[in-house]
């Protein structure tokens, strides 16, 4: 008996109760839906957060002074104040030929401030820093211009403002280019407008001001000599690492120390990408066992169904076997209906699971995979395979003649 | 329209065993057939050592009361069931040893069966129901068409094949299932009461149909209550509590012995 004609006379059987049949195939349909809405669910949200991460700046390494309180040579107490981030340090930081996978390294002098223009005031972050700051921390200028070589040597009252800013001071309709806001003792000209960020959760990235970093030294923080961080950009995205490695050598060796006592810390913003990733892989992979035990209990009810049907079509079986049909046709016979009815609500399901992804679901865009499509379909098959064979193997065990007695 | 000559090579009986090759050799051969069931507590003797021979190209009614033993020997008959102890030669084969897998191919290949409530398989047309036991055996699509629409036409049912059963009446279905029985070309036909659900003008147009197929050279047993039905057969045979009792063709070979006593050949 070959395979096609077995799918007919399984079909046949499948045709023979309609109702019963679709219902099976709901449940795998619902089972393989699930599954691929759900993952995507969870790569939309892993997709979203990820995009979260990268407004960051994933190209960046923040260096940050950890001052008396971090390792290294703070506890030999003599060399405790050379622990600082300086100009210098920014200037071997962006030589190509010691630190060739580094694009830049941004200062910042960090202050809390409130901005006022006329009666209007705006609690905001001021950043001093340079040019390079905007697109190593991924800001791009809507209005205006960015901060200047010339801004930072002479000192400039200058500053380029976030939306928050804008809408804190400002009626709208006012150009807010030209504007003198007061921010500390001094007034600054409003010189460019940065385009709304993502936020990243705590922080409020457009509630800021990027200012000349020698400016900001002079009217807000008071001169020191030294930043709070320097933000190191890479070239590309995967020399990250390498412009990290770059920069630890070349911190330690300005402060006359070693890599592994280096008394500031560095973040990476790649490896914070990473662990958000694996957490998310963790929340898809969740999402997606839940949606697999839908799949099995779809997996069940074809179980059930095909034992109900084997019971009724006894006598069936047993003429069949009257008129010689060997264990293994009856076997595949009913495997065959088993398997079409996953491979229906496979298909089914697929197609719901792909329509299903295009709407938002609590708040998130689904990213479809096409593992997951393939995965759960595979699974669908499997299921009919493996929970077809009991009832099918029932069948093909039966007893012609008590199968035939059989009312 | 002749019955092969030499047994299936899957069906050739095991090394050393008797077969009997001559043109001659019996379609049926049983010798001492027993078998017994148990039903709960109770052990039923079914039959008690049969013996029976039946030629090629006869036409024989084994007849008998419910309980006398012959659903078992229908059974046993078609390779449904296998006796406890005796020896079944089923066209020179000895089939009483044979597992399931090898009893489903006797089935298939050397008996033709025809059932009392027909057994047609249900949603499935006249025609792939008579395709049927020639799908199992492995016939080639066309040539299974061809022979099917030939045993259909012959039943008369040549403008009806393509019915359901639930669209054709009882005799219709009837003779269905004899075209089913006669598309694989088998050895012996082997028909449980087949006129049993049918009114009297069905079982004649069936009965006339055994009768054409004996004329053509084919073995028909069937097994019968009804005198009638028997009288169409050129051989009667009668079971009583598991034994023959009277064999019109050799009324004194196999005479009734009280329980107990032991068979002489």
């Amino acid at each position: 008996m070959s395979p096609l004609e077995n799918i007919r006379i399984s079909l046949r059987g499948l045709r023979g109760n309609k109702l019963r049949s679709s219902l099976t195939v709901l449940g795998i349909l619902i089972g393989v839906g699930a599954v691929i809405i759900l993952v995507a669910v969870g790569n939309g949200s892993s997709a979203a957060v990820q995009s979260q991460i990268k407004a960051l700046g994933t190209n960046t390494v923040t260096v940050m002074s950890t001052g008396r309180f971090g390792r290294g040579p703070a506890t030999t107490g003599t060399q405790s104040q050379s622990a600082t981030l300086t100009a210098a340090d920014v200037k071997l930081l962006e030589d190509p030929d010691q630190a060739p996978d580094v694009l830049s390294a941004s200062p910042v002098v960090s202050a809390s401030e409130s901005a006022t223009y006329s009666s209007a005031t705006g609690s905001i972050t001021v950043t001093g820093t340079t040019s390079t700051y905007m697109a190593a921390e991924g800001y791009s200028l809507e209005a205006g211009r960015n901060l200047t070589t010339s801004d930072i040597s002479n000192h400039a009252l200058v500053a380029v403002v976030g939306q928050t800013l804008i809408s804190d001071l400002f009626t709208t309709g006012t150009n807010p280019i030209g504007q003198q806001i007061g921010m500390g003792s001094a007034r600054w000209t409003i010189v460019g407008v940065l385009a709304s960020k993502g936020s990243t959760g705590t922080t409020d990235e457009n509630a800021v001001a990027l200012t000349p970093y020698t400016s900001a030294e002079d009217q807000l923080t008071g001169y020191t000599a030294s930043f709070n961080e320097l933000i190191v950009e890479s070239k590309n995205s995967h020399d990250v690492d390498a412009a990290e490695a770059e920069t630890e050598t070349i911190l330690a060796s300005a402060n006359k120390t070693t890599v592994a006592d280096l008394p500031f810390r560095l973040l990476n913003e790649s490896s914070l990408l990473s662990t958000s990733q694996s957490t998310n892989e963790t929340f898809t992979v969740l999402l997606g066992a839940v949606a697999a035990i839908s799949l099995l209990v779809g997996g069940i009810g074809i179980m059930n169904i095909m034992l109900v049907t084997v019971t009724e079509r006894t006598r069936e079986i047993g003429i069949r076997k009257a008129i010689g049909a060997p264990k293994s046709a009856i076997l595949s016979q009913f495997l065959t209906e088993a398997v079409i009815l996953s491979f229906l609500g496979g298909v089914a399901g697929v197609a719901v699971g792909l329509i299903g992804s295009h709407f938002k679901i609590v708040g998130i865009k689904p990213v479809v995979s096409g593992t997951s499509i393939i995965e759960a379909f595979a699974v669908a098959i499997a299921i009919g395979v493996f929970f077809g064979f009991y009832p099918a193997n029932r069948a093909a065990s039966m007893r012609p003649i008590d199968a035939l007695r059989y009312e | 329209m002749s019955a092969p000559e030499v047994p299936d090579a899957h069906l050739s009986a095991p090394q050393g065993a008797l077969v009997d090759r001559s043109p001659t050799r019996p379609v049926i051969q049983l010798e001492r057939i027993v078998r017994t069931y148990q039903m709960g507590d109770v052990l039923v003797h079914a039959l008690r050592g049969v013996s029976l021979r039946v030629d090629r190209g006869e036409f024989v009614a084994i007849m008998g009361q419910s309980g006398s033993g012959k659903s078992t020997m229908m059974n046993i008959l078609g390779c449904l069931d296998v006796p406890n102890r005796g020896r079944y030669l089923l066209d020179g084969v000895d089939v009483s040893k044979l597992d399931e897998a090898t009893l489903a191919r006797a089935r298939n290949r050397k008996i033709g069966f025809v059932f009392q409530s027909f057994n047609l398989i249900p949603r499935t047309s006249a025609l792939s129901n008579v395709e049927l036991p020639m799908a199992y055996a492995g016939v080639r699509p066309r040539e299974r068409l061809k022979r099917a629409k030939a045993a259909l036409e012959m039943v008369g049912l040549g403008s009806r094949m393509h019915h359901m059963p639930n669209e054709l009446s009882g005799g219709q279905q009837q003779r269905a299932a004899v075209a089913r029985a006669i598309a694989t070309n088998p050895s012996l036909i082997l028909a449980d009461e087949p006129t049993g659900n049918l009114d009297t003008q069905s079982s004649d147009d069936v009965m006339s149909i055994f009768s054409r197929l004996n004329e053509q050279g084919r073995t028909v047993v069937l097994i019968t209550h009804e005198q009638e039905i028997a009288d169409y057969c050129r051989r009667t045979i009668r079971l009583r509590d598991g034994r023959i009792i009277h064999d019109s063709a050799d009324p004194e070979a196999q005479p009734y012995t009280p329980a107990g006593a032991r068979w002489t050949t």
